[in-house]
Protein backbone atom coordinates (compact mmCIF):
# COMPACT_ATOMS: atom_id res chain seq x y z
CA UNK A 1 0.00 0.00 0.00
CA UNK A 2 1.27 3.49 -0.66
CA UNK A 3 2.64 4.58 2.65
CA UNK A 4 1.72 7.90 4.09
CA UNK A 5 -1.15 8.48 1.69
CA UNK A 6 -3.86 6.38 3.23
CA UNK A 7 -5.31 7.05 6.60
CA UNK A 8 -7.88 4.26 6.23
CA UNK A 9 -6.46 0.81 6.27
CA UNK A 10 -7.80 -2.55 5.23
CA UNK A 11 -10.10 -4.13 7.75
CA UNK A 12 -8.42 -7.47 7.70
CA UNK A 13 -6.10 -8.74 10.31
CA UNK A 14 -3.81 -10.66 7.99
CA UNK A 15 -1.66 -8.37 5.91
CA UNK A 16 -1.58 -10.80 2.98
CA UNK A 17 -3.52 -10.18 -0.14
CA UNK A 18 -4.03 -6.46 0.27
CA UNK A 19 -1.03 -5.11 -1.47
CA UNK A 20 -2.30 -6.09 -4.91
CA UNK A 21 -5.29 -3.91 -4.34
CA UNK A 22 -3.59 -1.04 -2.63
CA UNK A 23 -0.38 -0.56 -4.59
CA UNK A 24 2.81 -2.39 -5.54
CA UNK A 25 4.26 -4.86 -3.08
CA UNK A 26 7.03 -3.32 -0.99
CA UNK A 27 10.58 -4.03 -2.03
CA UNK A 28 11.75 -4.60 1.48
CA UNK A 29 10.54 -7.33 3.73
CA UNK A 30 10.90 -7.35 7.44
CA UNK A 31 11.41 -10.19 9.87
CA UNK A 32 13.36 -12.32 7.44
CA UNK A 33 15.30 -15.10 9.15
CA UNK A 34 18.55 -13.66 10.50
CA UNK A 35 20.78 -15.99 8.48
CA UNK A 36 19.21 -14.71 5.29
CA UNK A 37 19.89 -11.11 6.27
CA UNK A 38 23.58 -11.92 6.83
CA UNK A 39 23.75 -13.76 3.52
CA UNK A 40 22.20 -10.76 1.82
CA UNK A 41 24.89 -8.56 3.40
CA UNK A 42 27.60 -10.85 2.03
CA UNK A 43 26.04 -10.97 -1.42
CA UNK A 44 25.56 -7.21 -1.57
CA UNK A 45 29.17 -6.65 -0.57
CA UNK A 46 30.30 -9.15 -3.20
CA UNK A 47 28.21 -7.44 -5.87
CA UNK A 48 29.55 -4.03 -4.87
CA UNK A 49 33.06 -5.40 -4.98
CA UNK A 50 32.49 -7.05 -8.36
CA UNK A 51 31.18 -3.87 -9.93
CA UNK A 52 33.87 -1.73 -8.34
CA UNK A 53 36.60 -4.08 -9.54
CA UNK A 54 35.20 -4.20 -13.03
CA UNK A 55 35.03 -0.41 -13.19
CA UNK A 56 38.51 -0.19 -11.67
CA UNK A 57 40.01 -2.52 -14.28
CA UNK A 58 38.15 -1.19 -17.32
CA UNK A 59 37.63 2.47 -16.54
CA UNK A 60 40.48 3.03 -14.10
CA UNK A 61 38.18 4.68 -11.59
CA UNK A 62 37.05 2.98 -8.41
CA UNK A 63 33.67 4.22 -7.16
CA UNK A 64 34.04 3.23 -3.51
CA UNK A 65 30.64 4.69 -2.76
CA UNK A 66 29.30 1.39 -4.09
CA UNK A 67 30.50 -0.16 -0.84
CA UNK A 68 28.59 2.44 1.09
CA UNK A 69 25.49 1.48 -0.86
CA UNK A 70 26.05 -2.15 0.10
CA UNK A 71 26.35 -1.21 3.77
CA UNK A 72 23.29 0.98 3.60
CA UNK A 73 21.15 -1.68 1.97
CA UNK A 74 22.40 -4.42 4.29
CA UNK A 75 21.58 -2.34 7.36
CA UNK A 76 18.23 -1.37 5.86
CA UNK A 77 17.24 -4.91 5.04
CA UNK A 78 18.84 -6.75 7.95
CA UNK A 79 19.39 -4.31 10.79
CA UNK A 80 22.47 -3.76 12.96
CA UNK A 81 24.18 -7.17 12.62
CA UNK A 82 24.14 -7.51 8.84
CA UNK A 83 24.99 -3.81 8.59
CA UNK A 84 28.10 -4.28 10.69
CA UNK A 85 29.02 -7.43 8.79
CA UNK A 86 28.69 -5.61 5.48
CA UNK A 87 30.75 -2.69 6.86
CA UNK A 88 33.51 -5.07 7.99
CA UNK A 89 33.51 -6.98 4.70
CA UNK A 90 33.51 -3.78 2.70
CA UNK A 91 36.35 -2.37 4.80
CA UNK A 92 38.32 -5.54 4.17
CA UNK A 93 37.57 -5.52 0.45
CA UNK A 94 38.33 -1.81 0.22
CA UNK A 95 41.62 -2.23 1.98
CA UNK A 96 42.50 -5.35 -0.06
CA UNK A 97 41.72 -4.06 -3.54
CA UNK A 98 41.69 -0.29 -3.46
CA UNK A 99 44.08 0.86 -0.78
CA UNK A 100 47.81 0.55 -1.37
CA UNK A 101 49.42 -1.81 -0.99
CA UNK A 102 46.95 -3.49 -3.35
CA UNK A 103 46.11 -7.15 -2.73
CA UNK A 104 46.92 -6.83 0.93
CA UNK A 105 44.86 -6.06 3.97
CA UNK A 106 47.60 -3.77 5.20
CA UNK A 107 47.13 -0.02 4.83
CA UNK A 108 49.87 2.46 3.91
CA UNK A 109 50.32 5.24 6.41
CA UNK A 110 49.47 7.90 3.78
CA UNK A 111 46.26 6.06 2.96
CA UNK A 112 45.12 5.91 6.59
CA UNK A 113 42.97 9.10 6.46
CA UNK A 114 41.16 7.84 3.34
CA UNK A 115 40.59 4.48 4.95
CA UNK A 116 39.35 6.03 8.19
CA UNK A 117 37.03 8.32 6.22
CA UNK A 118 35.68 5.27 4.49
CA UNK A 119 35.11 3.50 7.81
CA UNK A 120 33.39 6.53 9.32
CA UNK A 121 31.22 7.00 6.27
CA UNK A 122 30.14 3.38 6.23
CA UNK A 123 29.32 3.39 9.96
CA UNK A 124 27.36 6.63 9.55
CA UNK A 125 25.44 5.36 6.53
CA UNK A 126 24.79 2.05 8.29
CA UNK A 127 23.48 3.64 11.47
CA UNK A 128 21.25 6.06 9.55
CA UNK A 129 19.91 3.12 7.68
CA UNK A 130 19.22 1.20 10.89
CA UNK A 131 17.42 4.18 12.42
CA UNK A 132 15.29 4.51 9.33
CA UNK A 133 14.57 0.80 9.43
CA UNK A 134 13.42 0.99 13.05
CA UNK A 135 11.13 3.91 12.29
CA UNK A 136 9.61 1.96 9.42
CA UNK A 137 9.12 -1.06 11.64
CA UNK A 138 7.39 1.00 14.29
CA UNK A 139 5.12 2.58 11.67
CA UNK A 140 4.28 -0.79 10.27
CA UNK A 141 3.48 -2.18 13.68
CA UNK A 142 1.20 0.77 14.35
CA UNK A 143 -0.52 0.19 11.03
CA UNK A 144 -1.03 -3.47 11.83
CA UNK A 145 -2.45 -2.57 15.23
CA UNK A 146 -4.77 -0.02 13.64
CA UNK A 147 -5.91 -2.60 11.11
CA UNK A 148 -6.65 -5.07 13.83
CA UNK A 149 -8.53 -2.50 15.86
CA UNK A 150 -10.62 -1.53 12.87
CA UNK A 151 -11.34 -5.17 12.07
CA UNK A 152 -12.41 -5.73 15.66
CA UNK A 153 -14.57 -2.62 15.60
CA UNK A 154 -16.23 -3.70 12.35
CA UNK A 155 -16.90 -7.08 13.89
CA UNK A 156 -18.35 -5.60 17.04
CA UNK A 157 -20.66 -3.22 15.19
CA UNK A 158 -21.75 -6.05 12.90
CA UNK A 159 -22.59 -8.26 15.82
CA UNK A 160 -24.37 -5.36 17.50
CA UNK A 161 -26.49 -4.74 14.43
CA UNK A 162 -27.34 -8.41 14.38
CA UNK A 163 -28.24 -8.10 18.04
CA UNK A 164 -30.80 -5.46 17.10
CA UNK A 165 -32.09 -7.90 14.51
CA UNK A 166 -32.18 -10.83 16.91
CA UNK A 167 -35.94 -10.89 17.41
CA UNK A 168 -36.63 -10.68 13.70
CA UNK A 169 -34.05 -13.31 12.87
CA UNK A 170 -35.51 -15.61 15.52
CA UNK A 171 -38.87 -15.13 13.81
CA UNK A 172 -37.29 -15.97 10.47
CA UNK A 173 -35.95 -19.25 11.86
CA UNK A 174 -39.14 -19.94 13.75
CA UNK A 175 -41.28 -19.95 10.59
CA UNK A 176 -39.75 -23.02 8.95
CA UNK A 177 -39.55 -24.69 12.36
CA UNK A 178 -43.28 -24.13 12.81
CA UNK A 179 -43.65 -25.69 9.38
CA UNK A 180 -41.62 -28.71 10.47
CA UNK A 181 -43.79 -29.27 13.54
CA UNK A 182 -47.05 -28.90 11.64
CA UNK A 183 -45.87 -31.14 8.81
CA UNK A 184 -44.71 -33.74 11.34
CA UNK A 185 -48.18 -33.79 12.85
CA UNK A 186 -49.78 -34.04 9.43
CA UNK A 187 -47.43 -36.85 8.46
CA UNK A 188 -48.40 -38.86 11.55
CA UNK A 189 -52.07 -38.29 10.82
CA UNK A 190 -51.72 -39.54 7.26
CA UNK A 191 -49.92 -42.63 8.57
CA UNK A 192 -52.44 -43.38 11.32
CA UNK A 193 -55.59 -45.44 10.97
CA UNK A 194 -56.59 -48.51 9.04
CA UNK A 195 -55.49 -47.35 5.62
CA UNK A 196 -52.57 -44.94 5.84
CA UNK A 197 -52.27 -42.42 3.03
CA UNK A 198 -48.65 -42.95 2.05
CA UNK A 199 -48.36 -40.45 -0.82
CA UNK A 200 -49.65 -37.65 1.42
CA UNK A 201 -47.38 -38.75 4.27
CA UNK A 202 -44.43 -38.74 1.88
CA UNK A 203 -45.22 -35.22 0.75
CA UNK A 204 -45.42 -34.04 4.34
CA UNK A 205 -42.04 -35.65 5.05
CA UNK A 206 -40.57 -33.91 2.02
CA UNK A 207 -41.86 -30.59 3.28
CA UNK A 208 -40.21 -31.33 6.63
CA UNK A 209 -36.88 -31.82 4.89
CA UNK A 210 -37.31 -28.64 2.85
CA UNK A 211 -38.23 -26.52 5.87
CA UNK A 212 -35.48 -27.98 8.02
CA UNK A 213 -32.97 -27.16 5.29
CA UNK A 214 -34.35 -23.64 5.06
CA UNK A 215 -33.95 -23.10 8.80
CA UNK A 216 -30.39 -24.33 8.75
CA UNK A 217 -29.58 -22.10 5.76
CA UNK A 218 -30.75 -19.06 7.66
CA UNK A 219 -28.63 -20.08 10.62
CA UNK A 220 -25.53 -20.58 8.50
CA UNK A 221 -26.06 -17.11 6.99
CA UNK A 222 -26.18 -15.62 10.45
CA UNK A 223 -23.10 -17.55 11.43
CA UNK A 224 -21.27 -16.31 8.36
CA UNK A 225 -22.14 -12.72 9.25
CA UNK A 226 -21.04 -13.19 12.86
CA UNK A 227 -17.70 -14.60 11.71
CA UNK A 228 -14.61 -12.45 12.10
CA UNK A 229 -13.78 -11.87 8.45
CA UNK A 230 -12.17 -13.37 5.38
CA UNK A 231 -10.33 -11.74 2.50
CA UNK A 232 -10.81 -8.51 0.57
CA UNK A 233 -10.13 -10.20 -2.71
CA UNK A 234 -12.76 -12.80 -3.25
CA UNK A 235 -15.29 -12.72 -6.03
CA UNK A 236 -18.65 -11.75 -4.55
CA UNK A 237 -22.01 -12.29 -6.22
CA UNK A 238 -23.54 -9.02 -5.17
CA UNK A 239 -27.15 -9.99 -5.96
CA UNK A 240 -26.91 -13.07 -3.80
CA UNK A 241 -25.11 -11.22 -0.99
CA UNK A 242 -27.77 -8.48 -0.98
CA UNK A 243 -30.66 -10.96 -1.09
CA UNK A 244 -29.26 -12.83 1.91
CA UNK A 245 -29.20 -9.61 3.89
CA UNK A 246 -32.75 -8.78 2.79
CA UNK A 247 -33.93 -12.20 3.98
CA UNK A 248 -32.50 -11.48 7.40
CA UNK A 249 -34.12 -8.05 7.44
CA UNK A 250 -37.51 -9.21 6.18
CA UNK A 251 -38.93 -9.81 9.65
CA UNK A 252 -37.71 -6.43 10.86
CA UNK A 253 -39.32 -4.78 7.83
CA UNK A 254 -42.67 -6.47 8.43
CA UNK A 255 -42.50 -5.47 12.07
CA UNK A 256 -42.16 -1.83 11.05
CA UNK A 257 -44.62 -2.19 8.20
CA UNK A 258 -41.96 -1.46 5.61
CA UNK A 259 -42.04 -2.97 2.13
CA UNK A 260 -38.58 -4.13 1.02
CA UNK A 261 -38.16 -3.90 -2.74
CA UNK A 262 -35.17 -5.06 -4.70
CA UNK A 263 -34.21 -3.81 -8.13
CA UNK A 264 -31.28 -6.07 -8.88
CA UNK A 265 -30.50 -6.75 -12.53
CA UNK A 266 -29.86 -10.43 -13.22
CA UNK A 267 -26.70 -9.72 -15.21
CA UNK A 268 -25.03 -7.68 -12.48
CA UNK A 269 -21.27 -8.31 -12.61
CA UNK A 270 -19.59 -9.79 -9.56
CA UNK A 271 -17.55 -7.47 -7.39
CA UNK A 272 -14.20 -7.83 -5.72
CA UNK A 273 -14.05 -7.76 -1.97
CA UNK A 274 -14.94 -9.32 1.33
CA UNK A 275 -18.43 -10.77 1.19
CA UNK A 276 -19.12 -10.40 4.91
CA UNK A 277 -17.96 -6.79 5.03
CA UNK A 278 -20.02 -5.89 1.96
CA UNK A 279 -23.04 -7.50 3.58
CA UNK A 280 -22.31 -5.51 6.71
CA UNK A 281 -22.54 -2.28 4.70
CA UNK A 282 -25.82 -3.37 3.08
CA UNK A 283 -27.23 -4.54 6.42
CA UNK A 284 -26.31 -1.25 8.01
CA UNK A 285 -27.91 0.85 5.27
CA UNK A 286 -31.09 -1.28 5.22
CA UNK A 287 -31.44 -1.13 9.01
CA UNK A 288 -30.88 2.64 8.95
CA UNK A 289 -33.55 2.96 6.26
CA UNK A 290 -36.09 0.94 8.23
CA UNK A 291 -35.22 2.95 11.32
CA UNK A 292 -35.78 6.22 9.43
CA UNK A 293 -39.37 5.16 8.73
CA UNK A 294 -40.31 4.26 12.29
CA UNK A 295 -42.38 7.41 12.84
CA UNK A 296 -45.92 7.46 11.47
CA UNK A 297 -46.02 8.91 7.99
CA UNK A 298 -48.69 9.43 5.40
CA UNK A 299 -46.81 8.04 2.40
CA UNK A 300 -45.90 4.41 1.80
CA UNK A 301 -43.05 2.99 3.85
CA UNK A 302 -40.80 1.60 1.22
CA UNK A 303 -37.16 0.66 1.11
CA UNK A 304 -35.76 0.13 -2.37
CA UNK A 305 -32.38 -1.46 -2.87
CA UNK A 306 -31.06 -1.31 -6.39
CA UNK A 307 -27.82 -2.00 -8.20
CA UNK A 308 -26.43 -1.21 -11.63
CA UNK A 309 -23.25 -1.89 -13.48
CA UNK A 310 -21.02 1.02 -14.46
CA UNK A 311 -17.65 1.03 -16.17
CA UNK A 312 -15.50 -1.34 -14.10
CA UNK A 313 -17.62 -0.91 -11.01
CA UNK A 314 -21.05 -1.57 -9.56
CA UNK A 315 -23.23 1.05 -7.88
CA UNK A 316 -25.63 0.03 -5.14
CA UNK A 317 -28.38 2.39 -3.96
CA UNK A 318 -30.52 2.11 -0.84
CA UNK A 319 -33.49 4.51 -0.79
CA UNK A 320 -35.96 4.89 2.05
CA UNK A 321 -39.07 7.04 2.27
CA UNK A 322 -38.50 8.09 5.86
CA UNK A 323 -37.90 11.33 7.68
CA UNK A 324 -34.87 12.31 5.61
CA UNK A 325 -31.82 14.20 6.78
CA UNK A 326 -31.35 17.88 7.43
CA UNK A 327 -28.31 19.47 5.73
CA UNK A 328 -26.48 19.76 9.02
CA UNK A 329 -26.83 16.05 9.70
CA UNK A 330 -25.92 15.26 6.10
CA UNK A 331 -22.44 16.69 6.66
CA UNK A 332 -21.79 14.76 9.81
CA UNK A 333 -23.46 11.38 9.40
CA UNK A 334 -20.24 9.67 8.38
CA UNK A 335 -18.37 10.95 11.43
CA UNK A 336 -17.65 8.40 14.10
CA UNK A 337 -19.87 8.68 17.18
CA UNK A 338 -22.36 10.95 15.39
CA UNK A 339 -25.89 9.61 15.55
CA UNK A 340 -29.45 10.85 15.02
CA UNK A 341 -30.99 7.76 16.57
CA UNK A 342 -31.91 7.48 20.21
CA UNK A 343 -29.69 4.76 21.60
CA UNK A 344 -27.52 4.72 18.48
CA UNK A 345 -23.79 4.33 18.80
CA UNK A 346 -22.86 6.38 15.75
CA UNK A 347 -20.45 3.80 14.38
CA UNK A 348 -22.45 2.16 11.61
CA UNK A 349 -21.99 4.64 8.78
CA UNK A 350 -18.46 5.52 9.78
CA UNK A 351 -17.47 1.85 9.65
CA UNK A 352 -19.44 1.34 6.45
CA UNK A 353 -17.62 4.17 4.73
CA UNK A 354 -14.25 2.82 5.85
CA UNK A 355 -15.19 -0.63 4.54
CA UNK A 356 -16.28 0.72 1.16
CA UNK A 357 -13.19 2.90 0.78
CA UNK A 358 -10.92 0.01 1.65
CA UNK A 359 -12.56 -1.84 -1.19
CA UNK A 360 -11.63 1.04 -3.48
CA UNK A 361 -15.16 2.42 -3.64
CA UNK A 362 -17.13 5.34 -2.26
CA UNK A 363 -20.12 5.56 0.07
CA UNK A 364 -22.17 8.71 -0.09
CA UNK A 365 -25.56 10.14 0.73
CA UNK A 366 -27.51 11.66 -2.12
CA UNK A 367 -29.88 14.55 -1.69
CA UNK A 368 -33.15 14.13 -3.53
CA UNK A 369 -36.60 15.62 -3.83
CA UNK A 370 -39.43 14.15 -1.84
CA UNK A 371 -39.23 12.32 1.44
CA UNK A 372 -36.51 9.96 2.50
CA UNK A 373 -32.82 9.51 1.98
CA UNK A 374 -30.72 7.66 -0.55
CA UNK A 375 -27.37 6.14 0.22
CA UNK A 376 -25.20 4.77 -2.53
CA UNK A 377 -21.87 3.05 -2.73
CA UNK A 378 -19.64 1.71 -5.43
CA UNK A 379 -17.47 -1.38 -5.51
CA UNK A 380 -14.91 -2.45 -8.10
CA UNK A 381 -16.24 -5.06 -10.53
CA UNK A 382 -14.44 -8.36 -10.52
CA UNK A 383 -12.56 -8.24 -13.82
CA UNK B 1 -62.13 -39.66 4.37
CA UNK B 2 -65.51 -38.00 4.86
CA UNK B 3 -66.43 -35.25 2.43
CA UNK B 4 -65.43 -31.93 4.00
CA UNK B 5 -68.30 -30.21 5.74
CA UNK B 6 -66.23 -27.18 6.61
CA UNK B 7 -63.78 -24.95 4.83
CA UNK B 8 -60.68 -23.48 6.44
CA UNK B 9 -59.00 -20.46 4.91
CA UNK B 10 -55.34 -19.95 5.71
CA UNK B 11 -53.66 -16.57 5.24
CA UNK B 12 -49.92 -16.57 5.91
CA UNK B 13 -47.13 -14.93 3.94
CA UNK B 14 -44.70 -17.71 4.76
CA UNK B 15 -44.74 -20.57 2.27
CA UNK B 16 -43.53 -23.17 4.77
CA UNK B 17 -46.25 -22.40 7.27
CA UNK B 18 -48.95 -22.06 4.61
CA UNK B 19 -48.23 -25.38 2.97
CA UNK B 20 -47.76 -27.15 6.27
CA UNK B 21 -51.11 -25.92 7.55
CA UNK B 22 -52.77 -26.97 4.33
CA UNK B 23 -51.36 -30.48 4.73
CA UNK B 24 -52.33 -30.78 8.39
CA UNK B 25 -55.85 -29.45 7.94
CA UNK B 26 -56.45 -31.68 4.94
CA UNK B 27 -55.32 -34.66 7.00
CA UNK B 28 -57.89 -33.61 9.59
CA UNK B 29 -60.57 -33.68 6.92
CA UNK B 30 -61.10 -30.00 6.17
CA UNK B 31 -61.31 -28.36 2.80
CA UNK B 32 -58.44 -25.86 2.80
CA UNK B 33 -57.72 -22.77 0.78
CA UNK B 34 -54.51 -20.80 1.26
CA UNK B 35 -53.66 -17.17 0.60
CA UNK B 36 -50.33 -15.36 0.83
CA UNK B 37 -51.81 -11.97 1.69
CA UNK B 38 -54.84 -10.27 3.18
CA UNK B 39 -55.66 -8.67 -0.17
CA UNK B 40 -55.69 -12.06 -1.87
CA UNK B 41 -58.16 -13.35 0.69
CA UNK B 42 -60.43 -10.33 0.38
CA UNK B 43 -60.52 -10.80 -3.37
CA UNK B 44 -61.91 -14.31 -2.97
CA UNK B 45 -65.72 -14.67 -2.72
CA UNK B 46 -67.14 -15.95 0.59
CA UNK B 47 -67.75 -19.68 0.86
CA UNK B 48 -71.11 -21.45 1.32
CA UNK B 49 -69.62 -23.98 3.72
CA UNK B 50 -69.29 -23.14 7.39
CA UNK B 51 -65.68 -22.43 8.12
CA UNK B 52 -63.05 -20.28 9.73
CA UNK B 53 -60.02 -18.20 8.96
CA UNK B 54 -56.54 -19.10 10.19
CA UNK B 55 -54.78 -15.76 10.02
CA UNK B 56 -51.17 -14.77 10.50
CA UNK B 57 -50.79 -11.54 12.47
CA UNK B 58 -47.59 -10.29 10.84
CA UNK B 59 -48.63 -10.05 7.22
CA UNK B 60 -46.84 -7.54 4.99
CA UNK B 61 -49.08 -4.73 3.79
CA UNK B 62 -52.47 -5.27 5.37
CA UNK B 63 -51.72 -7.00 8.70
CA UNK B 64 -53.85 -9.73 10.25
CA UNK B 65 -55.40 -7.29 12.69
CA UNK B 66 -56.13 -4.85 9.85
CA UNK B 67 -57.84 -7.62 7.94
CA UNK B 68 -59.95 -8.50 10.99
CA UNK B 69 -61.06 -4.87 11.22
CA UNK B 70 -61.70 -4.60 7.48
CA UNK B 71 -63.88 -7.72 7.54
CA UNK B 72 -65.93 -6.30 10.39
CA UNK B 73 -66.40 -3.10 8.38
CA UNK B 74 -67.65 -4.94 5.31
CA UNK B 75 -69.80 -7.32 7.43
CA UNK B 76 -67.96 -10.38 6.26
CA UNK B 77 -68.41 -12.61 9.25
CA UNK B 78 -66.02 -15.49 9.72
CA UNK B 79 -64.48 -16.65 13.00
CA UNK B 80 -60.73 -16.04 13.14
CA UNK B 81 -57.97 -18.13 14.69
CA UNK B 82 -54.84 -15.99 14.85
CA UNK B 83 -51.39 -17.46 14.54
CA UNK B 84 -48.25 -15.47 15.14
CA UNK B 85 -44.51 -15.87 15.26
CA UNK B 86 -43.98 -12.97 17.63
CA UNK B 87 -46.84 -13.07 20.08
CA UNK B 88 -47.09 -10.10 22.38
CA UNK B 89 -49.79 -9.44 24.93
CA UNK B 90 -51.21 -6.15 23.56
CA UNK B 91 -51.67 -7.65 20.10
CA UNK B 92 -53.37 -10.76 21.41
CA UNK B 93 -55.64 -8.69 23.65
CA UNK B 94 -56.63 -6.50 20.72
CA UNK B 95 -57.33 -9.54 18.55
CA UNK B 96 -59.39 -11.32 21.20
CA UNK B 97 -61.37 -8.16 22.02
CA UNK B 98 -62.22 -7.84 18.36
CA UNK B 99 -63.75 -11.30 18.51
CA UNK B 100 -60.99 -13.75 17.64
CA UNK B 101 -61.56 -17.37 18.67
CA UNK B 102 -57.98 -18.10 19.62
CA UNK B 103 -54.50 -16.60 19.47
CA UNK B 104 -51.75 -19.18 18.93
CA UNK B 105 -48.00 -18.61 18.96
CA UNK B 106 -45.85 -20.51 16.47
CA UNK B 107 -44.86 -23.25 16.75
CA UNK B 108 -48.13 -24.46 18.25
CA UNK B 109 -49.36 -27.97 19.01
CA UNK B 110 -51.71 -29.55 16.52
CA UNK B 111 -54.34 -30.16 19.21
CA UNK B 112 -54.45 -26.49 20.15
CA UNK B 113 -54.88 -25.54 16.53
CA UNK B 114 -57.45 -28.20 15.65
CA UNK B 115 -59.45 -27.51 18.83
CA UNK B 116 -59.48 -23.81 18.04
CA UNK B 117 -60.51 -24.49 14.45
CA UNK B 118 -63.35 -26.82 15.50
CA UNK B 119 -64.53 -24.27 18.01
CA UNK B 120 -64.39 -21.58 15.35
CA UNK B 121 -66.33 -23.72 12.90
CA UNK B 122 -68.97 -24.48 15.56
CA UNK B 123 -69.24 -20.78 16.16
CA UNK B 124 -69.62 -20.17 12.45
CA UNK B 125 -72.33 -22.83 12.21
CA UNK B 126 -74.26 -21.22 15.04
CA UNK B 127 -73.79 -17.81 13.49
CA UNK B 128 -74.90 -19.07 10.09
CA UNK B 129 -78.01 -20.66 11.63
CA UNK B 130 -78.81 -17.44 13.44
CA UNK B 131 -78.28 -15.43 10.30
CA UNK B 132 -80.56 -17.80 8.38
CA UNK B 133 -83.23 -17.51 11.08
CA UNK B 134 -82.95 -13.77 11.08
CA UNK B 135 -83.23 -13.70 7.30
CA UNK B 136 -86.38 -15.85 7.57
CA UNK B 137 -87.84 -13.52 10.19
CA UNK B 138 -87.08 -10.54 7.99
CA UNK B 139 -88.77 -12.29 5.08
CA UNK B 140 -91.86 -12.89 7.25
CA UNK B 141 -91.80 -9.31 8.49
CA UNK B 142 -91.66 -7.90 4.97
CA UNK B 143 -94.78 -9.93 4.13
CA UNK B 144 -96.74 -7.82 6.66
CA UNK B 145 -98.79 -4.87 5.43
CA UNK B 146 -97.88 -1.42 6.84
CA UNK B 147 -101.01 -1.53 9.00
CA UNK B 148 -100.08 -4.98 10.39
CA UNK B 149 -96.55 -3.75 11.16
CA UNK B 150 -98.05 -0.85 13.11
CA UNK B 151 -100.22 -3.29 15.08
CA UNK B 152 -97.16 -5.50 15.71
CA UNK B 153 -95.24 -2.58 17.16
CA UNK B 154 -98.12 -1.68 19.50
CA UNK B 155 -98.67 -5.32 20.51
CA UNK B 156 -95.06 -5.92 21.51
CA UNK B 157 -95.15 -2.67 23.46
CA UNK B 158 -97.65 -4.40 25.74
CA UNK B 159 -100.83 -2.50 24.75
CA UNK B 160 -104.23 -4.17 24.84
CA UNK B 161 -106.33 -4.41 21.68
CA UNK B 162 -108.64 -1.70 23.00
CA UNK B 163 -105.74 0.67 23.67
CA UNK B 164 -104.25 -0.06 20.22
CA UNK B 165 -107.60 0.71 18.62
CA UNK B 166 -107.59 4.00 20.50
CA UNK B 167 -104.04 4.84 19.37
CA UNK B 168 -104.75 3.91 15.77
CA UNK B 169 -108.21 5.49 15.68
CA UNK B 170 -109.94 2.30 14.61
CA UNK B 171 -112.28 -0.31 16.00
CA UNK B 172 -111.11 -3.05 18.37
CA UNK B 173 -112.39 -5.79 16.03
CA UNK B 174 -110.18 -4.49 13.20
CA UNK B 175 -107.15 -4.58 15.50
CA UNK B 176 -108.04 -8.14 16.46
CA UNK B 177 -108.11 -9.19 12.79
CA UNK B 178 -104.76 -7.50 12.08
CA UNK B 179 -103.26 -9.09 15.16
CA UNK B 180 -104.40 -12.56 14.02
CA UNK B 181 -102.77 -11.93 10.62
CA UNK B 182 -99.53 -10.82 12.29
CA UNK B 183 -99.41 -13.97 14.46
CA UNK B 184 -100.08 -16.16 11.41
CA UNK B 185 -97.67 -14.46 9.02
CA UNK B 186 -94.88 -14.29 11.61
CA UNK B 187 -95.65 -17.89 12.60
CA UNK B 188 -95.60 -16.88 16.24
CA UNK B 189 -96.95 -19.51 18.64
CA UNK B 190 -97.61 -17.05 21.45
CA UNK B 191 -97.32 -13.41 22.36
CA UNK B 192 -94.02 -14.13 24.10
CA UNK B 193 -92.74 -15.71 20.90
CA UNK B 194 -93.76 -12.64 18.92
CA UNK B 195 -91.99 -10.35 21.40
CA UNK B 196 -88.78 -12.40 21.02
CA UNK B 197 -89.02 -12.15 17.24
CA UNK B 198 -89.55 -8.41 17.42
CA UNK B 199 -86.48 -8.13 19.64
CA UNK B 200 -84.40 -10.05 17.15
CA UNK B 201 -85.69 -7.84 14.36
CA UNK B 202 -84.92 -4.84 16.55
CA UNK B 203 -88.43 -3.44 16.09
CA UNK B 204 -88.66 -0.41 18.29
CA UNK B 205 -91.50 -0.39 20.71
CA UNK B 206 -94.06 2.22 19.80
CA UNK B 207 -94.49 4.94 22.41
CA UNK B 208 -98.09 5.62 23.29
Amino acid sequence: MPLGTTARLPLVSSGEGNSEMHGPRLLWRYNQPAIRNYAVAVVLTAVALGIARWLDVHLESAPVSLFLCAVMLSAWLGGVGPGLLAAALCAAAFSYYFVSPIFSLAVDSKEIPRFVMFLLASVLVGSLSVTQRRAMQALRKAEAALRETQAALAHVTRVMTMGELAASIAHEVNQPLAGVVINGNACLRWLAGESPNLPEAREAAQRIIRDGTRASEIISRIRALAKKTSALNERVDLNEAIREVLTLCQGEAVKHDVALRERLPGDLPSVRGDRVLIQQVVLNLVMNGIEAMRDPQDHARELVIGARAEAERVRVTVRDSGIGLDPQAMERIFDALYTTKPGGLGMGLSISRTIVENHGGRLSVVAHDGPGTTFEFTLPAYA
Amino acid sequence: MPTPKAAVFVVDDDTSVREALKGLLRSAGFAVETFASAQEFLACPPSDLPGCLVLDVGLPGLSGLDLQQRMAEINREIPIVFITGQGDVPTSVRAMKAGAVEFLTKPFGERDLLDAIRQAIDRDQVARRQRAELAELRRRYTSLTPREREVLAWVVSGLLNKQIAGEMGTREITVKVHRGQVMRKMRAASLADLVRMAERLRIRHAEP
